[in-house]
């Protein structure tokens, strides 16, 4: 049992300090629009109908709604569309993830007190900058990929406890709220009551397609299109799923500890 | 086909000239029309008498086609001689209702709940029709699954109160958990009846991830609705799309290539072995056995990294496609996999000689949540959860597809039920999989990779059948017009599997739940769709 111990050399990769060494994968679509011929195949074939075009006509791709499947690069006969590896990919304010503007359903949250405090916990946080941070993860209507890939966040190769960040089992000692899923209208209540759960300041990051906006599973008479529907939105990490390191940006980008882009 | 005319004899010879009406289909998937009257002396006869059992049971809502009408179907298999029966029987649209045969088949008790919540069809003489898919808080009347339900409508919320199951007796408590559960996991509602330690009686309210997705998917173009099949579960993603892609290739009528059939194996076996490795080290973990747990997430790692390396995506998203593979994924990559699976090989060897000399393990595990026989047959357990209790059955080999017909590979068998032997049914097929993807890579011949699919002919049905990691996965679609879906149901796994989980935590001490649970592995998403 030792030697095996010892076996192995170090397996955790230096991400983010050093960039990935990973072969391609798939990361973000992307469309040339001086390549573009106009056809509209990839508008038609998407099948979460994210690819559109703005009012000028300009083809691009809504991301929170992307579920990354790479079929407008295999439909486009003039190579216009194209899969790039980009996956550092989360933002804090979905409109910029969009081509089009933003729909929201109306939000319906018990406590509006916790809007309010919005500013003051990114204040805060950011003085405790440093200090470890308790996530606690919520699935409100995943398809478990989206767990899975955080569950990867503590396998040796990424191993996030170096950063100081723990996953914990109770909604009250946690900072960070990690929501997957599209939530359910069964895991609606259980969503709330966890949010209200967790002490002041919280951070509420959205992991995934379904989460960001409800993915491929939108207006459904189960589902709503995305979690910001219920409870306020720090961060929108877009991938369906998104990679372990895609998250542990986007945790990163909700403490400010990567740069603005 | 020989076999096929041996059953028309059989079912003749018990049952009259009645039953005469049959077609047989895409090979092995006989059709019969049955009636009220009959249902449950064919389902008597099949499942008691011919040891067939109930795979599927689902409802359709038919009133747009010609016939009408709401239709129960009965999906019988045969393991033995490879084939499917399709029993689809009217419903009466006056009474709403039909003849339950739930109490001689017990498994049939879920799907005739589950088609009382989705179209309102009620079971006669089914006494336990609780809702399971909706919660308190979906109004009584609305049901999703009709035609005539508009598939985006979000009626207001309704408030019940749910019942469990009440045990009485001096000193039983009850301990409610979750949804939100204190792992990273997936959310289900357990209510626990105990007395002292032991658990007497365990009731799981599930479905707090449903998405409707049998109903999203009606009305959609096939090969949009491909990537809906790719998320029913995530770590399931390539058995999944894979009984969606049989299906629909069944449909246009399409024999795919040698070269996908084939990489199709592969992917299948890679699956399988990354979940396995998965799973086991979650119960390592659970027991407290860390060094075993790094172990297997190492291995599991190791899995994803090749995985990634060969398809870009780590759960083997958009790797399949209705008519063959989207690309050709292996070339260039057979050394690189070959090697790895010696690699993985050598390391679980050696890992197993490690933790199986260890009573801390061991007496962990050993007689934990036992399933017996007989419960893992009356409840369809299905996978490493019914072949651990002795119940022979393997999807790849009663009704090989792909390329599982021209392959060698075992199937493993443990007869106690228990903790240990889901883990040793497991390791076992770790090794068979390493065994079936070097076949597999050995077998390769150059070719295509896919036959092209432009039309899909109007409602034609077809079923589509894998082994996934967890079991037997059955998913049936019926086409609808302009290249559309008009019912896809699917069955997961998960479904047959959970109620046994609940029949194998009886007697057991709450704290050793989290390892039988793990040792199941069951999907929520794949279960609540
Ligand atoms: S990757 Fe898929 S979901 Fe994303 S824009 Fe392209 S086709 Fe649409
Ligand atoms: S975003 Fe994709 S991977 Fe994540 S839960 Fe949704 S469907 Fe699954």
């Amino acid at each position: 049992m030792i030697k095996k111990i010892i076996q192995y050399p170090r397996l955790t990769q230096k991400y983010p300090k050093k960039p990935l060494d990973l072969p391609d994968f798939i990361g973000k679509p992307e469309i040339d629009n001086s390549k573009c011929t106009g056809c509209n195949e990839c508008i038609s074939a998407c099948p979460s109908g994210c690819i559109v075009r703005d009012e000028k006509g300009v083809i691009g791709i809504n991301l929170d709604e992307c579920i990354f499947c790479a079929r407008c690069e295999d439909v486009c006969a003039s190579g216009a569309a194209r899969m790039t590896s980009e996956f550092e990919l989360a933002q804090k304010d979905r409109r910029l993830l969009r081509k089009t503007p933003l729909v929201i359903e109306e939000r319906d949250i018990p406590d509006e007190r916790y809007e309010l405090i919005q500013r003051e916990v990114k204040e805060k946080i950011k003085k405790i900058y440093g200090r470890s941070l308790q996530i606690r993860v919520v699935d409100a209507g995943s398809c478990n990929g989206c767990d899975y890939e955080i569950n990867g966040l503590n396998n040796p190769f990424n191993d996030i406890e170096r950063f100081g960040i723990r996953f914990v089992p109770s909604p009250r000692h946690a900072d960070m709220l990690l929501v997957t899923g599209t939530a359910t209208r069964n895991m609606e209540l259980a969503l709330i009551k966890t949010y209200n759960a967790t002490p002041d300041p919280k951070l509420v990051v959205a992991v995934g397609a379904c989460a960001c906006s409800g993915g491929i599973f939108r207006d459904n008479y189960a589902t709503r299109n995305g979690i910001d529907c219920i409870v306020p939105v720090d961060v929108y990490v877009p991938g369906c799923p998104p990679r372990p390191h895609a998250i542990l940006y986007g945790i990163l980008k909700a403490l400010d500890r990567v740069g603005k882009k | 086909m020989k076999k096929m005319e041996d059953i028309i004899e059989e079912l003749r010879a018990g049952f009259g000239e009645s039953c005469l009406n049959y077609n047989i289909v895409h090979e092995n998937e006989m059709r019969i029309g049955v009636n009220e009257v009959d249902v449950r002396r064919m389902a008597e006869l099949l499942c008691r008498d011919k040891g067939m059992k109930l795979a599927c049971m689902f409802a359709s809502d038919e009133t747009l086609l010609p016939s009408g009408e709401f239709a129960i179907y009965y999906v019988f298999a045969d393991a033995e001689r490879g084939a499917f029966i399709i029993a689809r029987m009217a419903v009466d649209s006056e009474k709403m209702s039909y003849p339950s045969v739930s109490d001689f088949i017990h498994s049939a008790s879920f799907y005739e709940r589950e088609i009382h919540d989705l179209f309102g069809i009620k079971a006669e003489g089914n006494e336990s029709l609780k809702p399971m898919v909706f919660h308190g808080n979906w109004p009584e009347g609305e049901y999703p699954l009709r035609k005539t339900y508009d598939r985006s409508r979000k009626p207001a919320f309704a408030s019940r109160r749910q019942e469990f199951m009440k045990v009485k007796g001096e000193g039983v408590y009850e301990i409610p958990v979750g949804p939100v559960h204190a792992g990273i996991i997936e959310p289900g509602h357990f209510r626990f009846s105990v007395a002292g330690e032991p658990i007497i009686n365990l009731e799981a309210q599930l479905y707090f991830v449903h998405k409707g997705i049998e109903k999203m998917c009606e009305g959609m173009d096939f090969k949009k609705c491909f990537y809906v099949s790719e998320r029913i579960s995530g770590d399931e993603t390539f058995s999944n799309a894979l009984a969606y892609c049989q299906a629909v290739e069944k449909i246009a009528g399409v024999q795919i290539p040698r070269r996908a059939q084939i990489t199709r194996v592969i992917f299948a076996e890679l699956e399988r072995l990354t979940s396995h490795l998965g799973d086991i080290g979650g119960v390592c973990l659970d027991i407290g056995y860390g060094f075993a747990t790094f172990q297997f997430r190492m291995m599991r790692g190791w899995t994803y990294q090749l995985v990634e390396a060969v398809c870009t995506s780590r759960f083997l998203r958009s790797v399949n496609t209705p008519g063959g593979v989207r690309k050709d994924f292996l070339e260039g990559n057979e050394k690189r996999i070959i090697e790895m699976m010696i690699k993985i090989e050598k390391e679980l060897l050696e890992t197993i000689d490690i933790i199986k000399a260890k009573s801390l393990y061991i007496d962990r595990v050993e007689n934990t949540g036992t399933l017996k026989k007989k419960t893992a047959i009356d409840l369809n357990a299905t996978g490493p959860a019914g072949r651990a209790s002795g119940v022979h059955y393997d999807v790849r080999k009663s009704f090989p597809y792909e390329a599982y017909g021209d392959m060698e590979f075992e199937v493993s068998m443990h007869n106690n039920g228990d903790v240990n032997c889901r883990l040793n049914v497991k390791l076992e097929e770790c090794i068979q999989s390493i065994k079936l993807i070097m076949q597999g890579i050995n077998m390769l011949e150059s070719g295509s990779m896919c036959s092209k699919i432009d039309f899909l002919p109007p409602y034609v049905s077809a079923l589509g059948y894998t082994e996934s990691p967890r079991g037997e996965n059955i998913h049936w679609i019926m086409s609808g017009e302009n290249n559309d879906i008009y019912r896809y149901k699917v069955r997961t796994p998960s479904f047959c599997n959970w109620p046994a989980l609940c029949e194998a935590v009886r007697g057991n001490i709450v704290p050793d739940f989290p390892i039988i649970n793990k040792s199941f592995n069951l999907s929520y998403a794949g279960n609540d769709l």
